[in-house]
């Protein structure tokens, strides 16, 4: 008999323990990885909501791990006595999960539909949605680097794939390579909409191309060009030898061949 | 057949109403694209008259606060100057001349006023003044048909395609070309600039086709016995280069390496990439490690990381000087996928650039609490080299700061440790 209830006891105990060890687990929601500075996706968007929930973040909620959530993370860590570096690793994010609340469906169908909102603990939901309407729902986001904008990117994947579609990969970065070298030149517009729309800078603009929507590929192209690669080294024309009637662009000099495009100075 | 002629008078009379309404449209268009036009035009002119004027005054006073006026009116104008003559469709030659011309008279300006050396500006404006007189008036003759009051909107269209030898605009762009290279002379920091933008510095043997794809594959095994098609540079590329395009299985890109001393400048390579994510922020960045290692670039650090819906884009800098200071210049870009961490791309134009650095430099310390407003924290504070307007190198703070009450607004501030000229502010993500 005092076997049995030793054992019912031993059985109990090992259970509560099972039950204590497992209880961070099975609200810890995030995925495995260390998240910080640069991080970009799901577990960031965790991370924002669930900041925002406890009032240390009061950014968009965007999936993008800037210097908002860095300094959220880190009064987080603060406040509740962890190892202040802003990086939410394994101790912080259990902390963080066992303090909070995530509605993981409603959060991306907020972010999804393209809507505003904020996602603090103690307010209904519903009242966390601005009034009126969506934003562009679907469209993707990007890290840029901090001196070019969203839309600089939509109106530059525009000109690439206006331009370029055709084009090996390689040629559409060089293109958008063209435009941010004609930035930081003395002998053109000071902005990207000024390059681009410059009368007879380039035909897409001319023939209306800039006008259709472009591909993810023209969008990664204008990603690389901005994150300083350029095909081109350097060039700030290029033309087709097969269709250019400039007498003018032939008097370039030439750097290199990119598919149907010569790079030139 | 009296129904057939019925028939097709009624479509002649269709297609005739569709084709006056098109021609309609594009009079109404040519219309408003000559209003446009006309009204940029109005407004160079405006502009540059203004410009001139006030390039004239500046010479008149010695008070400081009346050539702080001009200067600051001198800097706004040549800006609107710009974006009112990039409005128009100018001959590309006439248009990059005028852009920079007006542009340095704006640059002049702004460093006049930044650095107070006033003697300088006037000294340099007495030419300028009489110059820009000149290109005004010749501008007024070259541009006066376009006031015609014809409505033709035909004149716009052959400005562009019009061979500058034939164009009213010839002696315009003569006179900035040469007025360009006389008035605003390269610096010494400019040509320097240029020169290693060139790859002048590199002496190194020149390597052939094959040594160029062993460069190649040692750096980035991965696309070993690739399918590759090799060129070299045309012939007026500023550094002779090869072009190395190569296929495997399905990834597609290309590399540049030099043709002296073999230095990979630049390397991307294009496949499909799987939307899981496999690799954490920390394998990147042992990743990164790796290969910095085992391309002998051994005096970088991570300076940045971004990670986007494919891959990561990591951002290093070469660490220099008794400061180990950050030397923003030579920087080497990475690009590694998410689905395996493969080395998608390499940037390192700027790290064979490579700046030669004056580690002499003085630091005179900044009290940031004096430097700032009272509700700005200074979370980080360390030492960069980076660029100055004028294309020089300087040892720099670089500070990360942010309002204490608003965690969202972070700012990277660089100062000049010197002189105390604050270089740049921006506002980070």
């Amino acid at each position: 008999m005092f076997r049995n209830i030793l054992i019912a006891l031993l059985y109990l105990v090992a259970a509560t323990g099972t039950i204590t060890l497992i209880k961070p687990e099975e609200s810890f929601a995030f995925s495995n990885q260390v998240i910080e500075r640069g991080a970009f996706g799901d577990d960031v968007i965790e991370l924002q909501a669930r900041l925002q929930y406890l009032g240390f973040y009061h950014g968009k909620i965007d999936g993008k791990f800037g210097y908002g959530t860095y300094w959220a993370l880190r009064n987080f860590q603060e406040s509740y006595g962890l190892k202040v570096d802003g990086i939410a690793g394994a101790e912080t994010k259990r902390v963080l999960a066992n303090n909070s609340d995530f509605d993981r469906e409603w959060v991306h169908a907020q972010i999804n539909a393209g809507r505003e909102f904020t996602y603090y603990g103690g307010i209904p939901l519903d009242q966390q949605v601005k009034k009126g309407k969506a934003g562009s729902s679907g469209s993707k986001s990007y890290q840029l680097p901090s001196k070019f904008t969203e839309q600089d990117l939509q109106l530059m994947a525009n000109a690439v794939y206006g331009e370029a579609r055709g084009e090996p990969y390689e040629g559409q970065v060089a293109v958008a390579a063209v435009i941010l070298n004609r930035l930081e030149s003395p002998d053109f517009p000071n902005t990207i909409s000024e390059i681009i729309f410059q009368p007879g800078a380039f035909t897409a603009v001319a023939d209306g191309q800039i006008w259709l929507t472009p591909n993810e590929r023209a969008k990664q192209a204008v990603l690389d060009a901005m994150s300083g690669w350029d095909p081109s080294e350097n060039a700030l024309y290029y033309f087709n030898p097969n269709t250019a009637t400039s007498k003018w662009i032939w008097s370039r000099p030439q750097i290199k061949q990119i598919g149907q495009h010569i790079f030139c100075y | 057949m009296k129904s057939l002629v019925y028939l097709l008078s009624i479509a002649v009379l269709a297609l005739g109403l569709y084709a006056y309404d098109v021609r309609s449209d594009n009079q109404q268009l040519k219309k408003e694209i000559h209003a446009q036009y006309t009204n940029s035009l109005s407004n160079a002119s405006e502009k540059l008259s203004y410009l001139q004027r006030s390039v004239a005054q500046s010479l008149l006073f010695q008070d400081e606060k009346a050539l702080q006026n001009e200067l600051d009116n001198i800097w706004r104008t040549s800006n609107e100057l710009r974006t009112s003559i990039s409005n128009l469709p100018l001959n590309p030659d006439v248009a990059n001349q005028w852009l920079r011309y007006i542009g340095k008279i704006g640059d002049e300006a702004k460093r006049a006023s930044t650095n107070g050396d006033y003697e300088s500006w006037q000294k340099k404006m007495t030419v300028v003044h009489n110059n820009l007189e000149q290109l005004t008036n010749e501008w007024s003759l070259a541009t006066a048909h376009f006031y015609e009051n014809d409505g033709d909107f035909e004149k716009w269209k052959q400005v562009a395609k019009t061979d500058l030898e034939e164009s009213p605009f010839k002696n315009l762009a003569s006179n900035l070309k040469t007025y360009s290279e006389k008035d605003f002379p390269l610096t010494t920091s400019e040509s320097d600039w240029l020169k290693k933008r060139d790859l002048k510095h590199i002496r190194d043997r020149e390597i052939t086709k094959d040594e160029a794809i062993q460069v190649l594959e040692k750096l980035v095994p991965g696309i070993k016995d690739a399918t590759y098609t090799v060129s070299k540079s045309k012939e007026d590329a500023p550094y002779p280069f090869y072009h190395i395009q190569f296929v495997k299985g399905s990834r597609v890109g290309y590399a540049d390496i030099t043709v002296k001393g073999g230095h990979l400048i630049s390397f991307l390579s294009e496949r499909p990439v799987q939307p899981d994510r496999n690799i954490t922020q920390e394998k990147v960045k042992e990743l990164t490690k790796q290969f910095i290692e085992r391309a002998g670039y051994d005096d970088l650090e991570i300076i940045e990381m971004r990670e986007n819906h494919e891959a990561w884009h990591v951002h290093l800098a070469r660490v220099a000087g008794k400061h180990n200071a950050l030397v923003y210049p030579d920087g080497i870009q990475l690009k590694v996928s998410k689905d395996s961490g493969e080395l998608l791309g390499l940037n390192a134009m700027e790290y064979v650039q490579r700046e030669n650095i004056n580690d002499n430099q003085p630091v005179v310390p900044i009290d940031w609490k004096k430097f700032f407003r009272p509700n700005t924290v200074v979370e980080e504070e360390r030492f960069i080299y980076t660029e100055n307007e004028a294309y020089q190198l300087r040892l720099c703070y670089e500070v990360i700061a942010r309002f204490e009450d608003d965690i969202n607004q972070t700012y990277r501030v660089v100062v000049d440790t010197e002189n105390h000229d604050v270089l740049k502010v921006e506002q980070l993500p």
